[in-house]
């Protein structure tokens, strides 16, 4: 194990807070950056976010080139909050229309990738209660000042909102600590090194997201975790200390069929990598049960694990970014 | 300023371009608790954003109110404040969370006064983008221990120890737009606790309630004479009490405020107020107990002060009606300290004491544009013509 990883590889938002030093040195380097906002049904803080971070980092210090909102079907109002106060807001099912639709988190940030022009990616979730520019610039920085840090996720202190304006101070990622660290511990003890792996906040360079694929549900961060470090190793990976994220609190159900696709990405992702072998097939329903009447009733959850490829596959993105059959030959043997 | 007064609705759009950051600004501050006493983080925050906008000077005085100072153009035009009270009603101290839809802000406190403090730390950047200089120092001060018990006591310090004259003040308040406030009525406001204890209810027949002891001090108080003029009234605006449903209540608190344009008859209220406690206490053999929470003096501009006169013409000229009530607010101070000064409201809300206190978004830009109408024409000598009444 890379007992140094830790050390040198985690920040604190703090250090990246000269933003003038952040702004020169994107300059310099000559990158493009794009924000994207994955959406489902969050009329509540969309505008927030948008707000917060468009004024920031790209009225007061130009940082971000671009916000882009995609949505998955939002039937609040969601879309039209986040037009109003300027974002570029897509529906994932008009993006790459040609291909077969899914719905999901995974899906959204996948496509991000061919609507987006940016050189560095930034992905926030869109229920963040107490955002702060600090949540991209503090992913930014690692990038921007470090040339071989490719990848940067958050870790927090999550207070979870438990009611209007009540917060308890310590808890959340119960599904990190029950299942993603045991199986790391058990598969890759590099990985726990990452205090939260599940964050949904993270940015990276371009020709990193485009080269693994990415499931399209809940499953997205730990493939992306596990295919990152495989294909480049823990070098490339940088972690964030954001100070604090508010977050809606989800129901222990809510969390078991998280922790369901969660676990179906792992072992499918450690068959591919042939470092383990099923006698049979999974299955793909998470089945919880619920008192009715006196009587347990399942509720039976179906969840088939759909993944993307890597986007570097998709003609449609070749073309758009202008990448020839070589030069993927080229990137896919490096 | 004629002139001037004619290009005003024209701003308002020019303020509008920096939404984003006005409405950050409002946020971030407004979501930094700041229950009374307790204002140390949002003081942090507004002066960080205040020195964000490359004001020339942030500070704090010698009372921890913090201050950002626009130097002018003229060093012997003596300054003009505007201020908001930093402080909030909402005791809680952990971070509040705003909720921003198309046309609205949702969260406790945003209406006293986030959205004040709010606008008040983007000023720098407004006249920045609108190519606005003063003549006079232009000092921006989020006060600290303004509400209940701080009884002003941030804007008290800030004016009495500061060390030049002041040209005028303007008072920046979260609603309601079009509020024009030049006068403020004389106040106390007070609390009258009952307490009975224990031990001397086994020496009684009978068990006396501090909630009933309080209705009756309640209805000796309602039999009290108000005048219509001077004008005064008494408000009974707060009552807790009691431990559950079914126990006779131990302890009792009723909070009032007296008001009138004579602080004279405020006094002689308070004093009679003060008697019916002590002969109810007396007569029921409990402990009734009576203390002033704050008070103000009455003071006023008259209403053809040029700064009046020239601030309900800002207002109109944005196409709103000015409406003028007495305040009991900081105005107050600046008045009794003889520097003219007006209360401004910014935009229209709803629900103000309550979590979810709401404010419409599209007015502010109005209301901001009125700030600056009024500093203009306090620049311009408005205050300067005319000594306070």
């Amino acid at each position: 194990m890379n007992n140094n990883w830790l050390e040198e590889n985690t920040f604190h938002y703090s250090d990246f807070k000269d933003l003038n030093r952040l702004v020169e040195e994107k300059a310099k380097k000559n990158l493009k950056i794009s924000l994207c906002l994955p959406t489902l049904n969050e009329e509540k803080t969309i505008a927030k976010e948008i707000i917060i971070l468009k004024s920031e980092l790209m009225t007061r210090y130009p940082l971000l080139d671009e916000i882009i909102v995609v949505d998955s079907g939002s039937t609040d109002k969601t879309t039209e909050i986040a037009r109003a106060y300027g974002a570029d807001v897509y529906l994932a099912t008009e993006i790459l229309p040609r291909l077969e639709q899914f719905k999901g988190k995974g899906e959204n940030l996948w496509k991000a990738l061919y609507i987006t022009k940016g050189d560095i990616i930034i992905y926030l979730d869109a229920d963040i209660k107490n955002i702060h520019h600090r949540f991209a610039y503090g992913l930014l920085g690692p990038l921007l000042l470090n040339d071989h840090i490719k990848f940067v996720k958050a870790f927090y202190d999550r207070p979870i909102s438990i009611g209007k304006n009540k917060m308890r101070p310590t808890g959340g990622g119960r599904v990190t600590e029950l299942v993603i660290r045991p199986l790391f511990s058990l598969f890759f003890p590099d990985l726990t090194q990452l205090i939260q792996p599940l964050s949904g906040e993270y940015a990276g360079f371009r020709e990193v997201f485009e080269r693994i694929p990415f499931p399209i549900g809940y499953g997205v961060e730990t493939s992306m975790n596990m295919d990152i470090y495989e294909k480049w190793g823990l070098e490339v990976m940088a972690q964030v200390d954001l100070d604090r994220r508010i977050h809606r609190n989800q129901d222990t159900k809510a969390l078991g069929r998280m922790a369901f696709i969660i676990l179906k990405t792992f072992i499918n992702r450690k068959i591919r990598l042939g470092l383990i072998d099923l006698k049979d097939e999974l299955f793909d329903e998470m089945i919880q049960y619920n008192l009715v009447n006196n009587k347990y009733q399942p509720d039976i959850f179906k969840i088939e694990g759909h993944e993307r490829p890597p986007i570097i596959e998709i003609p449609e993105y070749r073309e758009k970014f202008k990448i020839d059959q070589e030069r993927l030959h080229n990137l896919q043997k490096a | 300023m004629d002139k001037f007064l004619t290009q005003l609705p024209g701003l308002v759009d020019e303020i509008k371009s920096l939404k984003e950051i006005i409405i950050t600004n409002i946020v971030l501050i407004g979501q930094t608790p700041a229950p009374t006493f307790k204002e140390k983080k949002r003081s942090k925050i507004f002066r960080e954003r205040l020195a964000e906008f490359q004001v020339d000077e942030v500070t704090t005085d010698g009372y921890r109110n913090p201050i950002g100072i626009v130097r002018g153009t003229d060093s012997s035009k003596p300054p003009i404040f505007v201020l908001a009270h930093l402080d909030t009603f909402y005791e809680g101290d952990q971070t509040l969370n705003y909720t921003i839809k198309e046309n609205t802000i949702t969260g406790a406190g945003i209406l006293d006064n986030s959205i004040g403090v709010g606008v008040i730390a983007s000023l720098p950047l407004i006249f920045k983008k609108l190519d606005l200089q003063f003549e006079s120092d232009i000092v921006l001060a989020g006060t600290i221990q303004s509400i209940g018990k701080g009884n002003l006591r941030g804007v008290r310090h800030l004016l009495k120890t500061w060390p030049t004259p002041i040209r005028g003040g303007i008072c920046v308040e979260g609603i309601e737009l079009g509020r024009l406030n030049y006068y403020s009525d004389g106040m106390i406001r007070g609390e009258i606790a009952c307490s009975i204890s224990d031990e001397r209810n086994l020496l009684k027949d009978y068990t006396p309630n501090a909630i009933i002891i309080l209705n009756e001090v309640i209805n000796e108080i309602m039999n009290l004479k108000t005048s219509q003029r001077p004008r005064s009234r008494i408000v009974i605006g707060k009552m807790t009490g009691g431990a559950n449903h079914g126990e006779i209540a131990p302890e009792a608190n009723l909070g009032f405020e007296i008001r009138s344009d004579s602080y004279k008859i405020v006094k002689k209220l308070y004093g009679e107020i003060r008697d019916v406690v002590e002969g109810m206490s007396h007569e029921n053999e409990v402990d009734l107990n009576i203390k002033t929470i704050s008070n103000l003096r009455a003071s006023r501009l008259k209403y053809n002060h040029p700064l009046v006169k020239h601030s309900a013409a800002v207002i109109e000229a944005l196409g709103i009606k000015p409406v003028s009530r007495p305040t009991e607010s900081a105005l107050s101070i600046f008045l009794s300290h003889k520097i003219p000064a007006v209360t401004l409201g910014i935009t229209y809300g709803e629900n103000r004491y309550f979590e979810n206190a709401t404010m419409e978004i599209e007015p502010m830009y109005q209301g901001i544009a009125q700030i600056i109408g009024v500093l203009k024409a306090i620049d311009s000598g408005v205050c300067d013509e005319q000594q306070l009444a």
